[in-house]
């Protein structure tokens, strides 16, 4: 289970998110489209969960935990915010 | 003022072939054409030629096989200066390249500036 | 029309053909390797061509095609008919792209490059000034949509690329609404800049699924400030080094020269003959000691180190192919060298008559003339049978786009067809090929549409449930016999004749005294249509008279035999060689004549009073020369001898050397048409050469004028 709800009412992206988590990640934003995404314990997401994330543009809670995910794909997705 | 050089195109693909012409024609080389490699064999025999241009995926005789048997031949010929083109990019293709004796590789389509770059730099032309 | 558009265009439309042919036998042979790698190298060369002239669009449409058959080559999924029908799609899309283009000259301006315009590149480039100085490559990348189900990650792919300096991803389109977002359709353009060389960033991308687009930064670098070495010079030093480590024993003596050569080449193509003579100097060194060291060593010093190069191990096949032993001529050429033949044949007339002349007259010579004139007659009969023969073409061209027609109504339908098709290398001029296309395409429309039955009928009467078409072309002496039957039901005469009574088409007494073959030929009538309804399928209710009419206008007959129950054959014969005849046609009496081109000297017109009469007959005088004058319409015996008129329009003709005047109402236009000799109620009328057909379906009598102003 690498998307999950958190007690404080974040979702959460634990550890190595893969391509399926996409959909996953996609029907929690929908549901509940006020929460914040967290993905400070996350080491790694497919390029589907980058894009729901990127059309949804959650409010997010970082830095990621990964190096590549915190140079490379916030600045990416902190752009988006901007829009 | 330089002499003018002699550039081979060897590739089965006429539209390509007339994409080099014009692009290398226009800027100042004469050009010469062969389809396949045993014709471009004859042409080396029959004129000097500065460059070969070469793709690797023709019928009959391959660009890479016909460029082992150029080095091989004596100095005129094996010292012609070669650049193989193909649509392939993996580095074990510039490798396979670089075994049969060519000096450059670019992957196509080669965008006309380029394609003059090239040209220039190899057959030593001075803009 | 730019040449490379030209040559695109014709060469696309070949391999469109190649690729329909052969996606055909894969539908029912989807393992048919060989196959399945003529089709995919047919899209790979089509999307090749595409990628020369720039037509992005075309070449992302087609590379998505080459995906689907690229797996299928890998056997990492099966040709289903579903995928059959989207490349097939992809090649109609092609084919309409390649008309426009033909139409307007140039590429569609919507076809263009949408986001993949250089000003990528230098917009990401100014938007990362800090790094600019260390940049060499700079990609932009557009995964396929699907390609997160072929295991692609582009993020992933993208961040680690070596040397990675920046990087921008954007939405391909606009986000659509969420409910209605998939989340496995990538919409997304990466672009990075990176300082690895253009080598390194090409194997990286190597197996993606995407168009990607990639750029060298040539600029100058900070290197050892002995040589400032432009990058590409870099580049090629660095790639020669790299080469002579493999030179052997063998081929030792080329490599170590052409390596100079091109070393020392891209030094002096940056005004660096100094350095390119230090190179010049290594390469003697390394061939006199048998040894590439020397010029290793040279290169090296001239450079700073460079990473070693990565090893796969992929092959790289070729399957040879055969090479085509005919040459391309402009329609055109070909059309005048027949024309040229058409007056060759009358000069060489004329030249009889000279002949003759001279035998009349006792000339010693004319023996002699005579003699080179059989050999003249002989030389030209034969150079226009070549030259007819140079505008043959197989039946191939029209008869390949069947299977794609049958294939379609088939599904459409519902209607379970195979067509079977015999000598398709049977060959007819050009003139025929060009307008069969049509004319067949309705017989075939209407025999699947109406000949053959549904499932549950043919079921009901015993017959396999998938119902045949045969097309089926041979010559037979100086026609090309072409017959399309289907084991349908045949024609239903009762309701032929119902029909023929109802729209008057004949009337209840010639119905009744008619044989049934008759009945059955009343479907080419005019005004005839035996369709129910008037299905989309089988067009517009046009009728088989259009056919019938399109077939008669060069030269040929259509006929359709009846089996009752067991289906029907359509009969085309057609003129082997066609030959185009100039007329111009002339108007006498109300009435349109035409004549040939090649026996007029000029028109003019005059005062009524210039033409005199001599006897019997008229004349009028031209600079100095008497010239016999005929009124078309008196001679055709449609009505008196004309008067009244103050001027009259003279078409002045020349026949084997006899000037001649015809006297007409008025001149119209000049135009090309296929010959018919007189048969039936015309032959024998004097005067009249020929007739033919009218676009309009008006019989046009073509004159002998010869003859008429005799």
């Amino acid at each position: 289970m690498t998307i999950k709800v958190s007690p404080a009412g974040n979702i959460e992206l634990i550890g190595i998110c893969s391509s399926d988590e996409g959909e996953v990640l996609l029907q929690h934003l929908l549901a509940t489209p006020h929460m914040m995404v967290d993905w400070r314990a996350c080491e790694a997401a497919h390029t589907a969960v980058i894009q729901v994330l990127m059309a949804t543009r959650p409010g997010l809670l970082g830095p990621p935990a990964a190096l590549l995910l915190e140079k490379w794909v916030q600045p990416v997705l902190a752009a988006t915010m901007d829009k | 003022m330089d002499p003018q050089k002699t550039i081979l195109v060897v590739d089965d693909a006429s539209l390509v072939r007339l994409y080099y012409r014009t692009t290398l024609e226009g800027a100042g080389f004469h050009v010469e054409e062969a389809m396949n490699g045993l014709e471009a064999l004859e042409k080396l025999l029959t004129f000097p030629v500065h460059l070969m241009i070469v793709d690797i995926n023709m019928p009959q005789m391959d660009g890479l096989t016909f460029l082992q048997a150029v080095r091989r031949k004596d100095r005129a010929l094996a010292s012609i200066p070669a650049l193989v083109t193909s649509t392939e990019s993996a580095a074990a293709d510039f490798e396979a390249a670089r075994v049969a004796g060519a000096n450059y590789y670019l992957v196509k389509p080669i965008d006309q500036p380029r394609l003059r770059e090239f040209a220039d730099l190899l057959c030593g032309v001075r803009r | 029309m730019n040449e490379f558009l030209t040559q695109f265009v014709i060469e696309s439309r070949e391999l469109v053909e190649q690729a329909t042919e052969g996606l055909l036998v894969l539908e029912h042979s989807p393992h048919d390797a060989e196959r399945l790698d003529s089709v995919f190298r047919a899209f790979h060369t089509l999307k090749g061509g595409a990628g020369i002239v720039e037509f992005a669009a075309m070449e992302r449409a087609v590379h998505a095609a080459e995906e689907i058959l690229s797996g299928a080559r890998a056997g990492k999924r099966t040709l289903t008919t579903a995928l059959v029908g989207d490349c097939l799609a992809c090649l109609d899309q092609v084919i309409q792209w390649l008309d426009a283009v033909e139409q307007t000259g140039e590429l569609p301006s919507s076809a263009a490059n949408t986001k993949a315009d250089d000003t990528w590149l230098a917009d990401m480039l100014e938007r990362n000034p800090e790094v600019r100085a260390q940049v060499a490559t700079a990609l932009q990348f557009i995964p396929d949509p699907d390609c997160f189900y072929q295991g692609e990650d582009p993020l992933a792919r993208i961040t680690a690329l070596p040397e990675l300096l920046a990087l921008d991803v954007q939405p391909m389109a606009a986000w659509p609404a969420l409910n209605s977002f998939d989340p496995y359709k990538c919409n997304l353009v990466l672009t990075a800049l990176t300082a690895a060389s253009m080598g390194e960033v090409t194997a990286h991308m190597h197996g993606h699924s995407g168009t990607c687009e990639i750029q060298t930064i040539s600029d100058v670098r900070t290197t050892p400030p002995a040589s400032a070495l432009p990058a590409q010079a870099r580049n090629i030093l660095t790639e020669q080094r790299a080469m002579l480590s493999h030179a052997t024993a063998a081929n030792l003596a080329g490599f170590v020269a052409s390596a100079g050569l091109a070393a020392g080449n891209a030094l002096r193509s940056c005004a660096l003959a100094e350095t390119a003579a230090i190179i010049a100097q290594a390469t003697e060194s390394s061939l006199s000691a048998n040894s590439p060291e020397p010029l290793r060593h040279a290169i090296s010093q001239l450079l700073s180190p460079t990473p070693a190069a990565v090893t796969e191990t992929t092959k790289v096949s070729s399957k040879p192919e055969a090479t085509a032993q005919t040459l391309r001529i402009d329609a055109r050429r070909v059309d005048a060298l027949v024309r040229l033949t058409g007056e060759l044949t009358v000069a060489k007339n004329a030249a009889g008559h000279v002949a003759k002349l001279a035998q009349q007259e006792g000339n010693a010579i004319a023996g002699l003339l005579k003699d080179r004139q059989v050999v003249l007659e002989r030389l030209i009969a034969e150079l226009q049978e070549s030259v007819l023969g140079m505008r043959v073409l197989p039946l191939r061209s029209v008869l390949q786009r069947f299977p794609r027609v049958v294939r379609e109504m088939s599904l459409n339908l519902g209607k379970p067809l195979t067509l079977e098709i015999e000598g398709d290398d049977t060959e007819a001029d050009k003139a025929i090929v060009e307008m069969l296309f049509e004319p067949l395409l309705h017989i075939v429309r209407n025999a699947i549409d109406h000949g053959i039955e549904s499932l549950g009928e043919r079921a009901a009467r015993g017959k396999p449930p998938t119902a045949r078409i045969r097309i089926r072309a041979a010559r037979q002496a100086d026609q090309v016999i072409i017959e399309i039957s289907d084991d349908g039901g045949g024609i239903d005469v009762d309701r032929v004749r119902e029909i023929a009574r109802t729209r008057g088409v004949a009337t209840e007494e010639e119905l009744r005294l008619m044989p049934e073959m008759d009945i059955i030929d009343l479907v080419f009538a005019a005004g005839f249509s035996t369709a129910a309804k008037v299905t989309e399928l089988s067009g517009r209710g046009v009728g088989l008279d259009a056919v019938r009419t399109a077939v008669e206008r060069i030269g040929g007959r259509v006929s359709l035999e009846s089996r009752a129950g067991d289906g029907a054959t359509v009969r085309f014969s057609l003129p082997f060689s066609v030959m185009m005849t100039q007329v111009m046609t002339v108007e006498a009496s109300g009435q349109m004549f035409g004549v040939p081109l090649d026996a007029i000297v000029e028109t003019v017109s005059v005062p009524r009073t210039a033409i005199v009469g001599i006897g019997a007959a008229h004349a009028i005088v031209l600079r100095n020369r008497t010239v016999p004058v005929v009124d078309l319409a008196a001679i055709l015996g449609l009505r008196e001898a004309m008067s009244g008129e103050t001027d009259a329009t003279i078409v002045i003709t020349s026949v084997a050397g006899h000037f001649g005047g015809l006297h007409v109402d008025r001149i119209g236009q000049r135009l090309e048409v296929i010959l018919k000799p007189l048969d039936g109620l015309l032959t024998g009328m004097p005067g009249i050469t020929g007739t033919t057909l009218l676009g309009d379906g008006r019989v046009l009598l073509v004159l002998d004028i010869g003859e008429l102003l005799q």
